[in-house]
């Protein structure tokens, strides 16, 4: 007698369906918002804070700065292919793996998930706080490509509204951790971790990362809002920087500042 | 002491498109109670708190002591096996429901028969079929037995497909318990033979590529399997297969 049956009949009609073994190209697609990730958004964001440091050193040095990393060759170039289509896509990508998970923090409030849930509102926080950030200090008002010069004083316009500034600094916190837990998720997932003691030894590496840049980023916050550098003038003439390692040359920044102003 | 009671609440469902309906129900506490007794007790006697004779529950079950996998369901909001569910250590009422993630069949038994489809998608055993004697297989070394050992004792229970974040039906996720099948049957002598298929496979839609890392299958398991170590094993030898792949053209 025939079973109703076949047991190898496919059974799973509804609910989540079986594994498209080998199909479709998800994986690349996964992979490639995954590296984005670290190279090349997360080594930007490094360079980016590095950079950002200049401003403790004052106006000049930070107009400098600007002025060197806009004198890099085919910089237009490398500023879209490694900058902005980069976030574009790891950020537009990571909304739609948010959309597709179905976060149960409720039932479940356990350490990885919690990290979980955290990478994705962080990342919110990114995409948000990065298309403000990109169009108010990159495309609009004085441009800075050309004008070096007037880099420090359109940050400290910008941070003297109180609500900007507290925007600036959940975005840095929120960045950082962003990262650094990224970087922990990456070792994980692309098998360099694969032992318990080595992600848990790892984490310690990220948060130590993480903090650090974090820190980094909020100092630099502070050289534009505190009082050293108060009211800098819109535009810093830069060549009292190049002067600074000729002795000969050295005629005091702030003569030339004042002469400008 | 002699009057003491327990109080469940059990999610019922006549059929998968009836409505769900909560039915509460008192039993006298015995000594080593488990979920699944407390529900033979009601099997017994299925009558209500409030007096309304009722239907005996359906659910899953078979061994007893956590092994065969059947009774997977969600306990006071967690998905955990009932049987090892102790009634001493619940907080009470002991709210009863199916999986979330499977397609229900009545109260708290569910269709679980796509972890069995996934599994067959990555050739999760050891071809030893013939027609003839094939002999004794290749040694196994201690070493390898010991990482082996652990994966083996999945139960098949989808306790870590049902917390997992990413394991529902957008997705198409396959879970962590065929990942880590995977991780056992590429580390077997023979089992080996089907490792670059089974690694493609879970290149594929739904593979391994959709874990976000949450970790709660691993919270999760009830045999303790090193599901975060095998995801990320795996991941990183569908990731060279894949190269491989692409340079060999
Ligand atoms: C400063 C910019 C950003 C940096 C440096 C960054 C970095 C990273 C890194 C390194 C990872 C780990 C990759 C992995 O999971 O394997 C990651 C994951 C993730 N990122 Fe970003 N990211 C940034 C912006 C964003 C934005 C704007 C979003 C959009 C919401 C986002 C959403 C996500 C999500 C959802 C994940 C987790 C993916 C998963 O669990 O599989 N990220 N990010
Ligand atoms: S680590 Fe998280 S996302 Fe990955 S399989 Fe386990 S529960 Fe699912
Ligand atoms: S891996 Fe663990 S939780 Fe998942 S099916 Fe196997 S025994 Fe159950
Ligand atoms: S009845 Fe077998 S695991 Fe619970």
């Amino acid at each position: 007698m025939a079973t109703a049956q076949h047991p190898s009949t496919p059974s799973v009609r509804t609910g989540v369906q079986p594994l498209r073994a080998g199909q479709g190209t998800s994986f690349l697609w996964r992979k490639l918002h995954s590296l984005l990730g670290i190279i090349p958004i997360g080594a930007f964001l490094i360079e980016h804070l590095l950079s950002n440091y200049e401003a403790l050193k004052g106006p000049a040095a930070y107009g400098a700065q600007v002025r060197f990393l806009n004198s890099l060759p085919l910089v237009r170039v490398l500023e879209w292919v490694f900058i902005f289509l980069p976030i574009l896509y790891h950020g537009l990508y990571g909304l739609y793996i948010w959309m597709r998970g179905k976060s149960n923090l409720v039932y479940y409030p356990w350490a990885g998930n919690w990290m979980y849930t955290a990478q994705r509102y962080t990342g919110l926080i990114a995409i948000l706080y990065i298309g403000q950030h990109v169009l108010r200090q990159r495309f609009m008002g004085i441009s800075l490509p050309e004008n070096p010069g007037a880099a420090f004083a359109k940050v400290q316009h910008e941070l003297a509204n109180p609500w900007m500034l507290a925007v600036y600094i959940i975005a840095m916190i929120a960045i950082c951790w962003h990262f650094a837990y990224g970087i922990w998720l990456f070792a994980a997932k692309w098998g360099i971790t694969p032992g318990a003691a080595a992600r848990k030894r790892f984490g310690y590496v990220c948060a130590a990362l993480g903090f650090a840049l974090a820190v980094m980023g909020l100092v630099s916050i502070w050289a534009f809002v505190g009082p050293k550098y108060k009211n800098t003038p819109d535009i810093v003439p830069l060549a009292a920087v190049a002067v600074t390692a000729s002795p000969v040359l050295s005629a005091p920044p702030a003569a030339v500042i004042s002469a400008a102003v | 002491m002699a009057n003491k009671t327990i109080a469940l609440e059990i999610k019922r469902q006549s059929s998968p498109d009836a409505p769900a309906v909560w039915e509460k129900f008192e039993l006298p506490w015995r000594p080593g109670m488990n979920v699944i007794s407390a529900m033979m007790e009601i099997a017994a006697n299925p009558v209500t708190a409030d007096g309304q004779p009722t239907t005996p529950i359906t659910y899953d079950s078979n061994c007893l002591e956590e092994i065969c996998g059947s009774c997977a369901m969600r306990i006071n909001g967690k998905a955990r096996m009932a049987c090892s569910a102790l009634i001493d250590n619940l907080e009470q009422p002991i709210r009863i429901e199916p999986l979330s993630k499977f397609p229900l069949v009545r109260d708290l038994q569910v269709d679980r028969s796509v972890l069995f489809e996934n599994l067959k998608r990555v050739k999760a055993w050891v071809p030893i079929d013939g027609t003839y004697d094939l002999g004794s297989g290749p040694r196994i070394f201690p070493q390898v037995q010991e990482v082996n050992y652990p994966l083996s004792n999945c139960i098949s229970c989808t306790c870590c497909m049902e917390v997992c974040p990413q394991f529902n039906e957008d997705t198409g996720f396959v879970g962590a318990a065929t990942i880590a099948q995977v991780k056992l049957f590429n580390n077997n002598p023979t089992g080996k033979v089907f490792k670059e298929e089974r690694l493609r496979a879970l290149a594929g839609d739904g593979g391994v590529q959709e874990c976000g890392y949450a970790q709660n299958c691993v919270e999760a398991c009830p045999k303790q399997i090193p599901l975060t170590n095998a995801i990320s094993d795996v991941s990183r030898d569908v990731l060279i297969q894949k190269a491989k792949d692409f340079l060999r053209g």
